[in-house]
């Protein structure tokens, strides 16, 4: 680098040199020749440094990932609330009317926006003005803003994070036609005046910077012009040297030579640092938008403008949300700027001067972060692509993400631990959870841990703990595909039995309140989560076969053939648990939970599916009486304390599990829509002081009370039969009998009707008060 | 012509360059100061080995599991998995439950479903011709679906928008949007129907014959549609080699009409 000092010093004293003595004439201009034709050829590498990278691709763009779109339809269950929840969180503007996209106008029960128009895998969605109505908690309407019909509709996805390299770069690819009114004259009045003027550097602003810094008595303002702030952060190091702003000069005369002046503007809007986000830099006035203020670009107003343009002098210096005072002044400073110089009138300076930052709250829908969805989804991916495809091919990635759904279950979550509090030891309990949709296998929402926030142990993937009581629907169901055998009234006996192991030890079963339970029905030993009745069932019907149930519900791990599995000693992450429930909760079809629905281009070309699968596991009969055992674990059973808190008529099915020492508390439930597992306990393992039903269920339980579930509803299938039984004696009975009641039965193994009874209940109670009154 | 301005220029530059003043330029990446609330005062835990990645999506396609379907007469192999449950394994329908299937009509009409109805697009290729977005009726265009199986407006629109796709060969993205109609109405089993014929049209027969299987089950009451159905399964089994199960499937499609 030595090299180029020489040629500026032989050149001037060249210059010099026709009023000196010849000798030093000649030898400077030898050394002046010697140092044109390195400066010449430092010139050239330089300028193939400049093309190079200038030309080809200029930046990589890590993977994006997308929430599910919120759909529109008739009919469809969404609460105003929620709605305006979503549209909050993708930065709608409030108001009186829906002008242009991303405005939103409210009257009455009536929602007005203008929606942005997206690119998806099944096609785009326009942007169009569309007007929903609401009646209750549903979407009762749906039209174009003309008044026209309108089918469906969908709003553009929820970005929810993106797939960095430890310590990379992040932005989102604007072009010159997507700014905002402002922005350009804005950051030329503020960084380079003269930028249409000079061939990438500017000697008068360097003047007036030098004057300005002189007068003032400390550095005020820079000299550098936009190309020479690019060719910094494009092409040099952080290196301040004189050597690096002479390289820098050099490059940006050089680059004012190939491209035209737009362009190098539009690569300045791009590569310009915003601010940093943990390991992630914020670059580009696209992605400063979103991540400021959840808005796209086009869509700012000039205090916004202003904001984001002002903080170019000092990303972290200014940053809005850690100094919002220094932010506000300096974004009235530059405000007073473009006053000044006749970009905007006086007035409209003023007016916008009169806003707030209007910078989106950490924390909020709109700018959170979800750790353990987003450790899935890139486990995923990271099995489909390479590291480097996922961080620098701009690749969009839609999920089945639901923010709307990841808020309640974190706030129920928040909850239980709150109205816990106090509780000896409930500090040290950790948590997870999983949301899924059972129909179509979706995971919508998932927590890791006790602090939603707190990137780190998944251990909605990897906490792997025994189930407990989770296990016996397996059992049963066991027992139910064999319709000759169990019903369920069958008979079980509930007493305390031991059986000698494999090893020699021998097993002894108790049951949760150390007492035996004599007699039950079948659906009653799984309703209350008696140990002793299912033990004894389990190995009735065989451990292994138990086991094999368990692999075709979907959990895929070689446990021993130990009767303790009856009772659930094998131990399951979260995840595994909801695909298990998943296959019940699905007919007896199995399907893998998926959380990727698919990917495009950075172009929005199609690139992968992840197509909806399904495999039928299991007999729908037996599934359905199954399911019928588990809505009785809710009504009268384990998890009837659900009902403190929901309506009757919710119909919910569910199944509650404590490990040993309640070192677990584990509850899986479903309704039609929904399914939901919650896992509770230490991570040193230790006892807590929660069960299935005073821990989990109770997370569960304000997850469903805000989520509004659609009741649980399978339809019979062909070979299921209702019968009249009697409830004392489990015969076959009669409409109208006394005690009669009607349960389910593959058809054949139904008990024999019994006589009709001739007379309702009510009729008997006349009859024997008839009898006393005579 | 540039070959001479190219020092000059640089050497202004240089001149010019010698003069700017450091600040006020991009501020480079500070990469060490983080200001995320989120970063702050939380434990970090140490992540175990991703032991529960399986789990998660590279769940085992199947387990080699024998189901007794209760609509049909006979159980099937699905495709082994790398364990086998041998156990289970059980060629006959299921004599322990003696489970009878009932009849859902009396089978009295004479439906000749080979004749009339044919998929679009087995081959894969565009020898099937979509319908025209204007059929005012909506969906129901492979023959057999009758009129009288209602549709309410966004699944009609999705199932018109899977069948434009599918029409100019996209069968991507109309099981994408099949996909997105059946979250919208996961029940109806119309729009699973569709979905297996696709599947079927992408060669995946096996995934065709399940997905009509699940739209069985909710399609209770609607003999045509049950007729549909089983007309697709025979034709996944026929895909899949299976002669005798597509014969069976045959007569169960004759008996729901």
């Amino acid at each position: 680098m030595t090299r180029s000092r020489s040629p500026r010093s032989s050149r001037s004293r060249g210059r010099r040199g026709s009023s000196g003595i010849g000798r030093w004439l000649g030898w400077a201009l030898k050394l002046g020749l010697v140092g044109l034709v390195l400066l010449a050829g430092f010139a050239v590498y330089l300028d193939a440094v400049v093309q190079e990278k200038f030309s080809g691709k200029r930046w990589t763009i890590p993977a994006k990932v997308y929430a599910r779109p919120l759909e529109l339809f008739v009919g469809q269950k969404l609460s105003k609330e929620d709605f305006l929840t979503e549209l909050d969180a993708l930065g709608y503007r409030r108001e009186s009317a829906a002008s242009g996209p991303g405005a939103v106008a409210l009257a009455g029960n009536q929602v007005e926006l203008h929606t942005r128009g997206f690119q998806f895998y099944e096609g785009a969605e326009p942007a169009q003005r569309i007007r929903v109505r609401f009646s209750g908690d549903y979407v009762a309407g749906l039209s174009q803003a003309n008044g026209a019909e309108l089918a469906v509709a969908r709003l553009e996805p929820l970005l929810i994070g993106g797939l960095y390299p430890a310590h990379n770069e992040d932005r989102i690819l604007i072009q010159l036609d997507q700014v905002p009114p402002y922005l350009v004259e804005t950051l030329l009045a503020v960084e380079d005046r003269d930028f249409y003027k000079h061939h990438g550097v500017s000697l008068k602003s360097i003047v007036r910077a030098l004057w300005v810094n002189t007068t003032s008595g400390q550095v005020r303002q820079g000299g550098s012009t936009l190309t020479q702030q690019l060719v910094k952060n494009f092409y040099l190091s952080n290196e301040r040297s004189l050597v690096r702003k002479l390289n820098e000069a050099m490059m940006a005369v050089l680059l004012e030579l190939h491209y035209d002046k737009q362009e190098i503007l539009e690569a300045y809007l791009n590569e310009v640092f915003l601010g940093q986000d943990g390991n992630r830099a914020v670059h580009g006035f696209g992605l400063a938008s979103q991540y400021f203020f959840s808005q796209p670009l086009a869509e700012l107003k000039l205090h916004q403008v202003a904001l984001l343009v002002g903080m170019v002098k000092g990303p972290t210096y200014y940053n809005p949300r850690r100094y919002p005072e220094r932010a506000l002044a300096r974004r009235n400073l530059v405000l007073d700027m473009l006053a000044e110089q006749g970009v905007v009138s006086a007035e409209v300076a003023a007016s916008a001067k009169q806003q707030p930052l209007g910078v989106s709250q950490r924390g909020s829908l709109a700018n959170s972060s979800y750790p353990a969805f987003l450790d899935l989804v890139k486990r995923q991916l990271r099995q489909d692509y390479r590291e480097e495809d996922l961080t620098e091919e701009g690749l969009r990635i839609f999920t089945s993400f639901d923010p709307i759904l990841q808020s309640k279950a974190e706030a129920a979550l928040a909850q239980t631990f709150k109205s816990m509090a106090g509780r000896k030891g409930i500090e040290q309990v950790e948590a997870a959870m999983v949301v899924t949709n059972p129909e179509t296998g979706e995971i919508q929402a998932m927590i890791g841990s006790r602090q939603p926030r707190f990137a780190g142990f998944n251990r909605a993937l990897d906490a792997v703990r025994p189930i407990g009581s989770l296990v016996k629907p397996a059992v049963y169901l066991t027992a139910l595909e064999r319709p000759s055998q169990y019903t369920l009234t069958s008979w079980l006996v509930d007493e305390p039995f031991s059986v000698k192991g494999q090893d020699g030890q021998v097993w002894r079963p108790q049951n949760y309140d150390r007492r035996a339970h004599g007699t039950i029905y079948l659906y009653q030993g799984l309703a209350n989560s008696y140990n002793l009745s299912t033990a004894k069932l389990g190995l009735e019907v065989g451990v292994p076969t138990v086991l094999k149930t368990l692999e075709r519900l979907g959990v895929s791990r070689s446990w021993p053939a130990f009767p303790s599995m009856l009772l659930g000693a094998g131990a399951l992450t979260p995840v595994e648990v909801a695909t298990m429930y998943q296959t019940i909760a699905n007919g007896g079809f199995n399907t893998p939970l998926r959380a990727i629905r698919n990917v495009l281009t950075a172009d929005g070309q199609p690139l992968k599916r992840y197509p909806f699968q399904v495999q039928q596991r299991f007999d729908p009969g037996a599934i359905y009486l199954v399911q019928t055992a588990m809505q009785r674990v809710m009504s009268e059973g384990t998890g009837r304390s659900v009902y403190n808190q929901l309506p009757r008529s919710l119909n919910l099915a569910g199944k509650t599990g404590t490990s040993n020492d309640s070192r677990d508390s584990w509850f899986a439930g479903f309704s039609q829509d929904l399914l939901a597992v919650v896992w509770m306990g230490r991570d040193d393992n230790g006892p807590t002081p929660l069960t299935g039903a005073t821990g989990a269920l109770q997370v569960w339980t304000g997850f469903m009370r805000r989520a509004d579930p659609l009741p649980l509803n399978m339809p019979m299938p062909d070979n299921v039969v209702m019968a009249w039984v009697d409830a004392a004696t489990g015969q076959g009975s009669a409409a109208g009998c006394p005690n009669a009641v009607q349960m389910p039965y593959i058809r054949g193994s139904e008990p024999a009707p019994g006589p009709a009874c001739g007379q309702t209940p009510a009729d008997t109670v006349m009859d024997w008060v008839r009898g006393w009154l005579n | 012509m540039s070959k001479w301005l190219i020092p000059v220029l640089t050497s202004g530059a240089l001149l010019a360059g010698c003069a700017t003043n450091p600040h006020g330029s991009i501020p480079v990446v500070e990469s060490g100061s983080s200001i995320t609330e989120e970063q702050e005062g939380g434990p970090v835990y140490q992540a175990q080995a991703p032991a529960a990645g399986p789990a998660v999506q590279a769940l085992p396609e199947d387990s080699g599991v024998v189901v007794m379907v209760p609509q049909q007469s006979s159980s099937r192999i699905y495709p082994a998995g790398e364990t086998p449950l041998s156990g289970t394994v059980d060629a006959q329908p299921a004599t322990s439950s003696g489970i009878v299937p009932g009849p859902v009509t009396d089978g009295s009409s004479s439906y000749a479903p080979s004749s009339s109805y044919s998929p679009p697009g087995h081959d894969g290729s565009s020898s099937y011709t979509p319908p025209v977005a204007s059929a005012p009726s909506g969906i129901p265009q492979s023959g057999s679906l009758a009129a009288d199986e209602q549709l309410d407006g966004p699944v009609l629109a999705l199932l018109t928008t899977a069948q434009q796709q599918q029409g100019s060969g996209d069968l991507n993205g109309a099981a994408s949007s099949l996909e997105r109609a059946q979250r919208i109405a996961p029940r109806e089993p119309q729009v699973l129907y569709r979905l297996a014929e696709v599947r079927l049209a992408q060669g995946d027969a096996a995934q065709a014959e399940q997905v009509a299987q699940r739209a069985l089950t909710y399609a209770g009451g609607r003999p045509t549609l049950q007729a549909s159905l089983w007309e697709l399964i025979a034709q996944a089994r026929e895909r899949q080699g299976n002669a005798a199960g597509a014969a069976q499937a045959r007569e169960r499609a004759r008996v729901s009409l």
